[in-house]
């Protein structure tokens, strides 16, 4: 199978066939892998060269090579394209996501409200600083998602914004 | 887990406490007997003094240490620990309430004679007092709560147009944080560095400084990386801010294990910003440089005991260099983050000492603070330091979460930080860095490859359509990673 894979800024082709070999972009790679913590560390040699890869974190997918974090990505070719297609956004509509993970102190909005783009929206206390969370666009409240006094883990969703003229 | 070390050296029992969330902790498991002290919000567990002193009176314990954080800097609740008839280890409450109000200790430092940068002596009344004093002061200035330390609360303000803003919030966290939403100005110190002198005090008057820390390394007024000595430091300084630090520690009759803060400007001139009167998380590398064990010395102190050895016996030698590994995102701007320890490998050898309480399945939770391990590295001298505090980074993983790990590898290369050259804006002009750390044609190769196979693992594991047995197999897999 062939994976669209970058590391970085770099893009690569990745062609693992099904006795195990690989063949990188134009050249076929003589990797000896162990793996070294199940489906965390691997040690790779090529050509000598000893290299330690753990995936630090699954997603977005960060790597340490040798001591240095690199963030990587591999989708398979099928799926690197369908998700070219399906990734025209769907405009108008911003969901408001918590930064990180905290205390929701304040909402300063109430669905329906209309709210000017950079408005305060709400109160994120975390890592014992306020943070004010503004809005990403103009427009309309259609849904709050958490009311004031809830913990949030990062990247969860707080509210959703209809843009307007 | 710091001071359980220290207490099993000297064959003291160890009685530790946990909140439901830390059941599991390593310092439950070192600690010769645990009590539990009821749910992970801090109120209710880590900051409950009734509780606390309840468990030490049931466990018979002598004394009570409060570690570094929660109700270390509480003045309650060390006299809470006296009025039931046990030693607190660390200053008593009245001296730690003279230092903990810092507008208090700011008078108190200028009336023994030390330099504190211009701003109010009492807390604000209202904002527009606060507007007053700034326009008074010049801006930049620092807003800062009067009831604590620790970056809570506190805000630089570079024109009267940030002000209204800053009061809002500022006063908020303070009054989160410490129960108080008194702020005070002071003028704001541009190119400053962060040093701070250890000192040491006994109860029969004797107390000396064990040399300054550089802290400048932080973000959001947090410190990130520090080092012993100071790379800006040089004996006539050195000697001048260990005399100013005795000065205040002579005038609030300090007893115990404390730090004297301040701030040095680029000409060397420094003015004094607060006491720390407890442990500092950084407080390894005056043990290094020192060899002294100051948790041990607090302990001995707290008994009653005199300073084992006099200012001309304390020898400085080599130099140190902490990182503070955190559960943050540092690619990320150093947002927060949560997760389990997936894989962990801890640094070691020559010159290198982990403080550290991870284990593999760990659960980091936004519960607590974000400090994962402390990395120490000494050296006969800073550049042996530096070296074993790369190669250090370099064999360090802790995989599961985002860290600030990557930060730490950058800066300990970084030209300037290596020249010495950084004050308290260093990591607002040095992170991210412009251009990434850049792997070889071999590391990319080996990422990729990596990167492939982790996906397929990930595919793999994924329970699929077929009844056969895949939802069993991946439980079967989730049990064995």
């Amino acid at each position: 199978m062939i994976y669209e894979v970058s590391v970085g800024e770099r893009r690569l082709r990745v062609d693992v066939a099904s006795d195990g070999r690989f063949q990188v972009d134009e050249h076929i790679v003589a990797a000896e892998i162990a793996e070294t913590a199940r489906g965390r560390q691997w040690s790779v040699r090529i050509a000598g060269r000893s290299h330690e890869v753990t995936v630090l974190t699954h997603d977005p997918v960060r790597l340490l090579v040798d001591g240095r974090e690199a963030e990587a990505s591999a989708l398979d070719e099928r799926t690197a394209a369908s998700a070219r297609g399906a990734s025209a956004a769907r405009g108008g509509r911003h969901e408001l996501r918590a930064p990180m993970p905290g205390l929701l102190k304040t909402v300063h909005v109430a669905e329906g409200d209309v709210i000017e783009r950079d408005a305060p929206m709400m109160t994120l206390e975390a890592m014992k600083m306020e943070n004010e969370l503004l809005a990403p666009a103009r427009g309309r409240v259609v849904r709050l998602a958490v009311s004031a006094g809830t913990k949030v883990e990062g990247g969860a969703i707080l509210a959703v914004l209809e843009e307007s003229e | 887990m710091r001071i359980i070390r220290a207490c099993h050296e000297l064959g003291i029992r160890a009685v530790a406490v946990f909140s439901d969330a830390d059941r599991g902790a390593l310092h439950v498991r070192l600690a010769d007997e645990a009590y539990p002290i009821g749910p992970a919000a801090p109120r209710e567990s880590y900051l409950a003094i009734g509780k606390l002193v309840a468990v030490a009176r049931r466990a018979e314990c002598d004394a009570v240490h409060p570690g570094y954080g929660f109700l270390a800097e509480n003045a309650d609740f060390a006299d809470a620990v006296r009025d039931a008839g046990l030693v607190f280890v660390g200053p008593p409450g009245e001296v730690q309430r003279r230092l903990g109000e810092k507008t208090q200790a700011r008078r108190l430092a200028r009336d023994a004679g030390v330099p504190v940068a211009d701003g109010t002596l009492a807390p604000l009344r209202d904002l527009d007092q606060a507007r007053r004093e700034a326009k008074r002061i010049g801006y930049p200035v620092m807003l800062k709560a009067a009831a604590g330390g620790g970056g809570k609360g506190m805000r630089a303000v570079g024109s009267a147009a940030e002000l209204d803003a800053a009061w809002r919030l500022s006063s908020g966290e303070a009054a989160g944080a410490f129960g108080s939403e008194a702020l005070f100005v002071e003028k704001l110190i541009e190119h400053a560095r962060h040093v701070e002198m250890q000192i040491l005090a006994d109860a029969h008057g004797g107390a000396v400084w064990l040399g300054e820390r550089d802290c400048s390394i932080q973000r959001r007024n947090q410190k990130l990386i520090e080092e012993s000595p100071g790379p800006s430091v040089d004996d006539a300084l050195r000697e001048r801010l260990g005399d100013a630090a005795l000065r205040i520690v002579r005038s609030a009759g300090y007893v115990n294990a404390g730090t004297v803060e301040f701030l040095v400007d680029e000409r060397g001139s420094f003015s004094f910003l607060e006491v720390n009167t407890r442990l500092q998380v950084e407080h390894p590398l005056t043990e290094l440089v020192t060899g002294l064990d100051i948790v041990a010395l607090q302990l001995r102190i707290a008994a009653g005991e005199p300073l084992p050895f006099a200012q001309g016996d304390v020898r400085c030698r080599g130099a140190a260099i902490e990182l503070r590994v955190t559960a943050e995102d540092a690619p990320r701007g150093f947002v927060p983050a949560t997760g389990r320890i997936a894989l962990l490998r801890e640094p070691a050898g020559p010159g290198v000492r982990v403080d550290s309480g991870l284990f593999e399945g760990l659960a980091v939770t936004s519960d607590y603070d974000p400090l994962l391990m402390k990395v120490i590295a000494h050296g006969v001298d800073r550049n042996e330091a530096l070296a074993r505090a790369r190669r250090a980074v370099r064999e360090t993983i802790v995989a599961g979460l985002p860290t600030s790990l990557a930060f730490h590898a950058h800066v300990l290369d970084e030209p300037d930080f290596v020249a010495g050259r950084y004050d308290t804006g260093y990591v607002a002009t040095h992170w991210p860095p412009r251009t990434p750390a850049e792997l070889d044609e071999s590391q990319i190769t080996a990422a990729a490859l990596v990167a492939v196979l982790a996906a397929r693992r990930r595919a793999a594991r994924r329970p699929v359509a077929s009844p056969d047995g895949a939802w069993s197999r991946a439980g079967r897999e989730e049990a064995l990673r």
